[in-house]
């Protein structure tokens, strides 16, 4: 879902620039009052495992491919303040360094997948509060990952049918569709990976869990 | 931090193993793009290792591997950085 240069107009970069460098502000400000000391290691790991994992793409139908973007899996993690900064330097750094995803277009990537990604946290907190049960918590977590996925290409979907490259085929008319069509499915990728994450760290380490714990203490 | 070195090593060997596995059919925007002949022109900057590779090395499955382990380090210590930087006056 990292949207080349090419493919947007420049009012729209500009745009998406804007509110995106509003959310982060917002998650910085955040992320400062709520974090302890010993969280650094944490976030380190788990942003560079989201980098690892969206090397590795998967095939779904009619020879297309997705592969996890890991928003909701470090919102989980690392709550949602640290999960946006987190997945915007992951995206930063594939822009700087490999050319996946422009450098105009950067604000519209980050808003797309780390902002939204973030704030899936949100749901989460939602579907799955008291009384709480493991069923009840994975499922949340599995809608909430794949809702991300969707709404991040609704997102994407909208600023490349605003942008002249794709006016010509139809605009937002035709990219809504085929972008949530391919999405719906590569979201269900994102869902069984991010709930297959969660489940495997929930087993092995619950400490580790910090969204968690933020999710717990924000409840009282 | 002995299990985060445990975990680092882990997800590298992970992404070693997984990394000839990985899917190079287009994903769902690029997919997008081809439906509508939309093309990719050149990006306004290129970044130092295109595509995941590192163009001096020719093999490519350990050209994409070195660059993964490359950006995987880079990911870690910026991300760390901006933990230490976000934590500073906390306790």
């Amino acid at each position: 879902m990292h949207i080349p240069d090419s493919f947007l107009s420049p009012t729209i970069c500009i745009l998406m620039y804007i509110v995106s460098a509003i959310f982060l502000f917002w998650s910085w400000r955040k992320a400062k009052a709520t974090y302890p000391k010993s969280f650094a290691p944490l976030l380190a790991v788990s942003s560079a495992l989201i980098f690892a994992a969206q090397m590795i793409n998967f095939p779904i139908i009619g020879g297309t491919s997705g592969h996890l973007v890991g928003g909701t899996f470090l919102a989980i993690v690392l709550g949602p303040y640290a999960a946006i900064l987190s997945m915007t330097i992951v995206l930063g750094m594939q822009a700087l360094f490999f050319a996946d995803g422009g450098i105009f277009t950067f604000g519209a990537n980050v808003f797309n997948m780390a902002i939204i990604g973030g704030l899936s946290f949100f749901l989460v907190k939602y579907l799955g509060k008291e009384p709480k049960s493991g069923g009840r918590f994975f499922s949340s977590i599995f809608i909430a990952s794949w809702l991300s996925i969707v709404l991040g290409a609704l997102a994407c979907a909208l600023q490349i049918g605003f942008s002249p490259m794709f006016a010509e085929s139809g605009g937002i008319m035709v990219t809504v569709p085929a972008m949530l069509f391919w999405h719906v499915i590569i979201g269900l990728g994102e869902a069984v990976i991010t709930t297959g994450l969660v489940s495997q760290m929930y087993r092995l380490q619950p400490a580790i869990l910090n969204g968690l714990t933020i999710l717990r203490g924000e409840k009282r | 931090m002995k299990e985060y070195l445990k975990a680092i090593v882990i997800i590298i060997i992970c992404l070693a193993v997984l990394l000839p596995l990985a899917s190079t059919e287009p994903d769902g925007l690029e997919k997008v793009a081809e439906t509508f002949n939309v093309e990719e022109h050149e990006p306004a900057w290129g970044g130092l290792m295109p595509d995941y590779t590192i163009p001096s090395i020719s093999n490519s499955y350990l050209s994409t591997l070195l660059a993964g382990i490359l950006g995987f380090l880079i990911v870690l210590g910026i991300a760390f950085v901006l933990g230490k930087t976000i934590t500073k006056r906390n306790s």
